[in-house]
């Protein structure tokens, strides 16, 4: 059931501070590993995705995180 | 998602039209959450700035960062951290400010003398940072231009006061430190405790004097142009007079309002909101320029999170009355000064003191876990990579069962 990629996810590693904020809101796309290192579990976002993607850029204090 | 829910909204007469006003963090998300929530009318943003969205927590922390280039007075730039740009479709007019609202109407009056009809409005119109004087040696820090003008200033290395112990005055003077100046910090008591704790304000303080941070226990009464010399006189409590060639402010910030004078949705001169954030029929607040009741009182928390999470109930409230869920969370800030990365949840017990539950404050780098009373605790990362959720946890210790 491959759903059509409607953004990117993309990570400016050298900004993020790990808050985890972006986890929070989107649980099933990012987590933090043990060393508190950003992972993204999803770059292509599908429409169902979105608006999870989104929320996890808006929160994001130092926006490291974009959807493009 | 699919977002043809039907507007239900008890508060909203129609999809019609939402102004916001302000394009923080706090009026950004209230837009996306508008949109998320299925609102399809018409979407306006009323932004103070000239700027686009940028991140405030990181003005004076990144923003301030890299100062200690080879020669005084030679600035590097560094780049702000702008923010995804508002919702889709939504019209922002940035640079222009509400001077006014009319709640039977229905309309805010803009500066320019606009008039914009709405249907729903949300607050969000933030805060600024109080100060002394209007003296070009007295800055303060809240807005991208107050961080560019800082920080071309710091470039001379001057002599710096920082007026004010809390999170903001003591990354200034951090920042300031760091870029080579003098730097003397002018707080009544010790510096972060209300924000910290006893343990963790110790060792912030031990960290700035170590980094040669001069540190004067006074308040300030006055602070005063001297104008044949240049500079500023600082007036102490304890009846010292300080001078100082530049003057950080950092005390404070008083909600943007005054434009809400007349609206009669003032109470007692503060904008108060409930649990959704409501104002009243048709009006939600949120973020720096809300207060809400918090036990016997009322309480204004400038955070990051405590904007974001207000924006969100608010702008579902709007749309579907206090059928929505009402805030809820526990407070998160961070704060980086004198080589501490320091992140809290909860709310610090100031003279309860706190298990250490990994590593070791000796060496800077632990976890913290304080025992608070009913509504819960509060946990602290020093020097310590940790996700938010793990800290939360920490913060909420054990209900009795699972």
């Amino acid at each position: 059931m491959a759903a059509t990629v409607v953004a990117h996810l993309e990570l400016d590693r050298p900004r993020c501070e790990g808050h985890g904020l972006c986890e929070e809101a989107a649980p099933d796309l990012m987590h933090l590993d043990d060393e508190g290192e950003l992972v993204l579990d999803v770059t292509d976002i599908s429409e169902q995705d979105l608006e999870a993607a989104r929320t996890a850029v808006r929160v994001c204090p130092v926006a490291a995180l974009k959807l493009a | 998602m699919t977002a043809m829910h039907p507007l239900p909204s008890p508060r909203v007469g129609a999809p019609g039209r939402i102004v916001i006003v302000g394009h923080g963090i706090a009026g950004l998300t209230a837009g996306d959450t508008l949109r998320r929530e299925g609102f399809s009318g018409e979407l306006t943003v009323i932004g103070q700035e000239p700027h686009d969205p940028y991140s405030r927590p990181a003005l004076s922390k990144a923003m301030l960062g890299d100062l200690s280039t080879p020669s005084p007075g030679v600035v590097t730039e560094v780049e702000a951290q702008y923010l995804a740009a508002p919702s889709a479709d939504a019209t922002v007019h940035a640079g222009r400010s509400a001077v006014g609202l009319d709640p039977e109407a229905r309309t805010v009056l803009l500066d320019d003398g606009g008039v914009l009809a709405y249907d729903g409005l949300v607050i969000a119109s933030g805060a600024r940072a109080r100060c002394f004087t209007d003296s070009p040696d007295e800055y303060t820090l809240r807005g991208l231009d107050d961080a560019r003008a800082l920080r071309q200033r710091l470039a001379d290395r001057p002599a710096v006061t920082v007026i004010g112990g809390g999170p903001l005055g003591m990354e200034v003077a951090s920042a300031a430190r760091e870029a080579g100046c003098e730097v003397t910090l002018v707080h009544r008591g010790q510096p972060m405790r209300r924000h910290v704790g006893d343990v963790l304000a110790g060792l912030c303080t031990s960290a700035a004097r170590d980094r040669g941070l001069h540190l004067v226990d006074a308040s300030v009464t006055r602070v005063r142009r001297d104008a044949p010399a240049g500079g500023l006189d600082i007036e102490l409590s304890t009846g010292g007079t300080l001078r100082a060639e530049v003057v950080v402010s950092a005390i404070g910030d008083d909600p943007n309002d005054e434009w809400l004078a007349d609206s009669g949705l003032l109470t007692d001169g503060r904008l108060l909101i409930d649990d959704w954030g409501v104002v009243a029929p048709g009006v939600v607040a949120a973020g720096d320029v809300a207060w809400r009741r918090s036990g016997p009182g009322i309480q204004r928390r400038a955070l990051w999170t405590d904007a974001i999470e207000q924006a969100k109930v608010a702008a579902a409230a709007l749309l579907h009355g206090r059928s929505a869920s009402p805030v809820s969370y526990a407070p998160y800030f961070w704060t980086e000064q004198f080589g501490l990365n320091l992140r809290i949840c909860g709310e610090v017990p100031a003279e309860v003191t706190p298990t250490v539950v990994d590593g070791d404050l000796a060496e800077s780098r632990a976890v913290l876990q304080w025992e608070g009373p009913t509504q819960g605790g509060a946990a602290a990362a020093v020097n310590f990579r940790i996700p938010i959720p793990k800290l939360r946890r920490l913060a909420r210790p054990a209900p009795a069962a699972a």
